[in-house]
């Protein structure tokens, strides 16, 4: 019984806006969704951080917006409502009762037309601040934290886009000025480096004629250039890093640089990191953590990104009185491996099958259907992807998946990072 | 229409109901819980067992939970990695949820290999393996679970606030999981113990909600749990939860950047005549984004990330606390401040606060409660807190009585900052004296 499409409608308006329309009457509620073609992998050097500092600053209200209210007005119509920033992207989103779908969208167009008219440094000292909280809470504070960062700087030179991790330098964040972020304002949060996706209890007409109505009047200008795509050789040299930090057990992390996100060879790497390292009958899993009973954690996942080079990582975490070394020798071990014999069809079905469910799961809900759509549409040029990954994934085959381990997991393209518990 | 300086009027939502349940009683006294929802393509399915963290032996806590967490390492028919191998071939997810009133176990499939994974559910469930090699492991990955919960400053306050806020006889005191000591005792004859006196159809109850046109889910259920029977298994009443006496503590975590905090205490569940009042109350002081503590702490002092206020409701009791991670130099005025702006006596709850807060329930409901995941799960809550499936509609239409007034003096009766408990964890040395300059002169410091 074959899944139907999700049927939607996209149109550009004049000034560039690309809007995707997507009814679904099945409860009473429309979810609106901004893909901004913005993310860390945009910022200059000595602006770390920024596109999410960014990010809060679109909270601080706008011209006929009060600061905070944006969320104010939108939860008491009874909304859902964030924003999240990533390495190639920023997503602002609320989903709520259809009858308040106007108020989204005029609060959503009134700060991308007018946010400059509101911003103060009194506003933006209070962000840097919460971000700084908000990193603290993140990755400062907690065990690990740091992780992400080591293995971006370990993986991508410092001064590639993806060089540094989303939420940024602190010196960065403090050296942030008014004229900074207003530039950064008027060089991205245009209408035609944005997709609009309204998915829900709404008309197609519905959609495109309120879109006309509250965006239709925005001024669309010119984009930077967007950030280089070469992709970057693999690896070479095994750089490795040891730290010594307050956690509760060794840690050993391997990564990998990886195609770019939407192609075929992306695909079935991910497929062979799945099988690798995600779930209980993962190899990694098994291996480590149920028959040698040398790990309380293991696996294995893929960061897909689209300027060029993406990541892999596999992961394992010592248990009480193993050392991290041998624990580094077994993941290898499979690691060459599922390099040397790739997958085998069982394996492979049931990687598929994980991802269909994982898929099917996420477009079950409006709010998440919105932000497909947008995804697609933004970094992939075609948001129809989203009816056809099910089909692409179907195709990828054993050889297509043997081949691309053999080429992009390389155990000597690898870098490493080992945690080691202080005082231990 | 053109664009205005003004926000466009909202139309009022439609009414809404929580989806209908079709009921059915299988021959072996499983209640089946069915929702019909078209368009979800991945059905969830919770079996629920009623039975208490209550029922564990007291020198065993912790043997539920390693019991549950086994039912997918074999069953007698596929053994060891046999088991979850066929389970994910067909696509199926499968999960457990420890409750303090209740077990669960979870699955989540495509619609198109429902039968089979549902065998395969079914098999988990009933004749789980429970090898002494899974045990023991599973035993160790729990130790090694609590290491990373002590290591992680907000999962660390959480366990503590727990231990301030309910008696210390009550199984609520301590983690669901189990403490150290009791994990550590748990054997595979604990776990087969566990399993042949709690684990049977008395009392139990099978949700099952997705796209099931087609689908005759009484025999799919009937012929997969309908054959089950347990004689050995017994019934389990959960026992009351009191209160601890007033606690201030500090957990010294020398060098943290930052603090977590928790201040509150006793309180109430769902059942409670003030539930409504308080869900208003809760959302209007710390739900909400500008809520009155995330207004100031956050959006005014740039003090923390988020702080909010939450009454959270067992089966019979529970608790209410503030929330929030705050830089270390100003946790202490977090605090003060804070305790400020609980009391209410002199700026009572609003109607504008009280419009804002059922608004927010009644429009993200049909959200909520849209995917068969999202309606299974709060099917499942409702069971296991003893309510009846017309729950969400009741409470939704609850909210539409609440006055200013009646939040102010429900949530009055409960909350009252001054002495309420309070737990920190953070760096001692820089928090112990600001914080006894509060007042908090019990207060006692412990390393983590």
């Amino acid at each position: 019984m074959p899944i139907p499409p999700y049927v939607f409608h996209a149109r550009r308006l004049d000034n560039g806006l690309l809007v995707i329309a997507s009814p679904d009457h099945a409860a009473p509620s429309v979810a609106v969704n901004l893909w901004y073609d913005v993310g860390s992998r945009h910022e200059q050097p000595g602006r770390t951080g920024f596109a999410h500092l960014f990010e809060h600053v679109m909270f601080q209200g706008s011209r006929n917006v009060e600061s905070g209210q944006h969320i104010g007005l939108l939860q008491a119509a009874g909304a859902s409502v964030n924003a999240t920033t990533w390495f190639d992207r920023t997503n602002y989103f609320e989903t709520l009762p259809t009858g308040g779908l106007d108020l989204a969208l005029w609060l959503e167009a009134d700060r991308l037309g007018t946010l400059l008219d509101a911003l103060t440094l009194e506003s933006l000292d209070n962000q840097r601040e919460v971000v700084k909280e908000e990193k603290r809470q993140r990755y400062d504070n907690v065990p690990y934290g740091d992780a992400m960062q080591r293995l971006i700087e370990l993986t991508f030179p410092a001064d590639h886009p993806y060089g540094h991790t989303v939420i940024g330098s602190m010196d960065d964040l403090n050296a942030a000025t008014l004229d900074d972020v207003r530039t950064f304002f008027t060089s991205h949060y245009r209408p035609n480096n944005a997709v609009l996706s309204i998915v829900g209890d709404c008309t197609v007409d519905t959609a495109f004629g309120k879109a006309e109505t509250y965006f239709g009047s925005l001024a669309g200008g010119p984009l930077p250039a967007p950030p280089p795509v070469d992709p970057l050789p693999p690896m070479a040299g095994l750089p490795q890093q040891e730290t010594t930090a307050d956690v509760p057990a060794d840690a050993v992390y391997c990564t990998w640089r990886l195609p770019t996100l939407g192609t075929a060879d992306f695909d079935a790497v991910d497929l062979g990191m799945t099988v690798l390292g995600h779930g209980q009958t993962s190899r990694l899993h098994r291996r480590l953590v149920r028959r040698d009973e040398l790990a309380e954690a293991a696996s294995a996942s893929t960061m897909g990104l689209i300027g060029g080079t993406s990541m892999g990582y596999a992961y394992a975490r010592a248990r009480d009185g193993i050392e991290i070394g041998q624990v580094n020798d077994v993941l290898l071990d499979e690691l060459q491996q599922i390099v040397t014999d790739g997958v085998s069809e069982v394996e492979l079905r049931r990687a598929k099958a994980q991802f269909e469910r994982h898929w099917l799961h996420d477009l079950a809900r409006i709010d998440s259907r919105a932000d497909a759509f947008g995804e697609y549409a933004t970094l992939h040029g075609d948001p129809a992807l989203v009816n056809q990954r099910l089909q692409q994934i179907d195709a990828i085959t054993v050889e297509d998946v043997a081949a691309a381990l053999r080429t992009q997991l390389d155990p000597a393209a690898r870098s490493t990072l080992i945690y080691r518990k202080e005082s231990s | 229409m053109s664009v205005t300086t003004t926000p466009p009027p909202i139309a009022p939502p439609p009414p809404w109901s929580f989806p209908p349940v079709e009921r059915h009683t299988l021959s072996n006294g499983i209640e089946l819980h069915a929702y019909d929802l078209p368009g979800q393509h991945i059905v969830a399915a919770h079996l629920v067992l009623e039975v208490p963290l209550s029922a564990e032996p007291r020198e065993r806590e912790g043997v539920a939970t390693i019991t549950t967490r086994c039912l997918d390492e074999g069953t007698r028919s596929h053994a060891g990695e046999e088991f979850a191998e066929l389970l994910e071939t067909e696509g199926a997810g499968f999960g457990v949820e420890i409750g303090l009133s209740g077990l669960q176990a979870v699955l989540d499939v495509p619609v198109r290999r429902l039968d089979r994974a549902f065998e395969l559910f079914a098999e988990a469930v009933t004749e789980p393996a429970l090898a002494d090699d899974d045990i023991d492991r599973h035993v160790q990955l729990r130790l090694a679970e609590i290491e990373q919960g002590r290591a992680n400053s907000a999962s660390r306050a959480s366990t503590e606030f727990r231990r301030a806020t309910y008696a210390g006889d009550s199984r609520a005191s301590r983690m669901n999981g189990g403490e150290p000591e009791t994990v550590a005792a748990v054997t595979a004859n604990d776990a087969a113990a566990f399993h042949a006196t709690g684990y049977g159809p008395a009392g139990t109850s099978l949700v099952v909600a997705g796209d099931l046109t087609g689908i005759d889910v009484v025999a799919l259920a009937e012929r997969t749990f309908g054959g089950w029977h347990n004689e050995r298994q017994q019934q389990f009443q959960s026992s009351p939860v009191g209160p601890a006496p007033r606690t201030t503590i500090l957990v010294d975590r020398p060098g943290a950047v930052q603090a977590d905090l928790r201040l509150g205490g006793f309180a109430v569940d769902r059942t409670d005549p003030r539930w409504a009042d308080l869900t208003v109350a809760g959302y209007a002081m710390g739900g909400a984004f500008l809520s009155r503590l995330n207004k100031v702490l956050r959006e005014e002092r740039g003090y923390t990330y988020g702080v909010r206020l939450g009454f959270s409701p067992l089966r019979q009791g529970g608790s209410y606390a503030v929330q929030g991670s705050f830089r270390t130099e100003v946790l202490a005025d977090a605090v003060r401040e804070a305790r400020e702006l609980l009391d209410v006596r002199n700026r009572p709850f609003d109607a504008a606060e009280v419009a804002d807060a059922v608004a927010y329930y009644v429009g993200t409901s049909p959200l909520r409660f849209a995917t068969a995941d999202g309606v299974a799960a709060q099917a499942a809550v409702q069971i296991m807190a003893g309510l009846t499936p017309d729950y969400l509609d009741q409470s939704l239409a609850d909210l539409q009585g609440v006055t200013a007034e009646s939040a102010t003096a429900a949530y009055a009766s409960l909350v009252d900052p001054m002495s309420a408990s309070l737990v920190v964890v953070g760096a001692g040395d820089q928090l112990a004296e600001p914080l006894r300059a509060l007042g908090y002169d019990d207060l006692v410091v412990i390393d983590s």
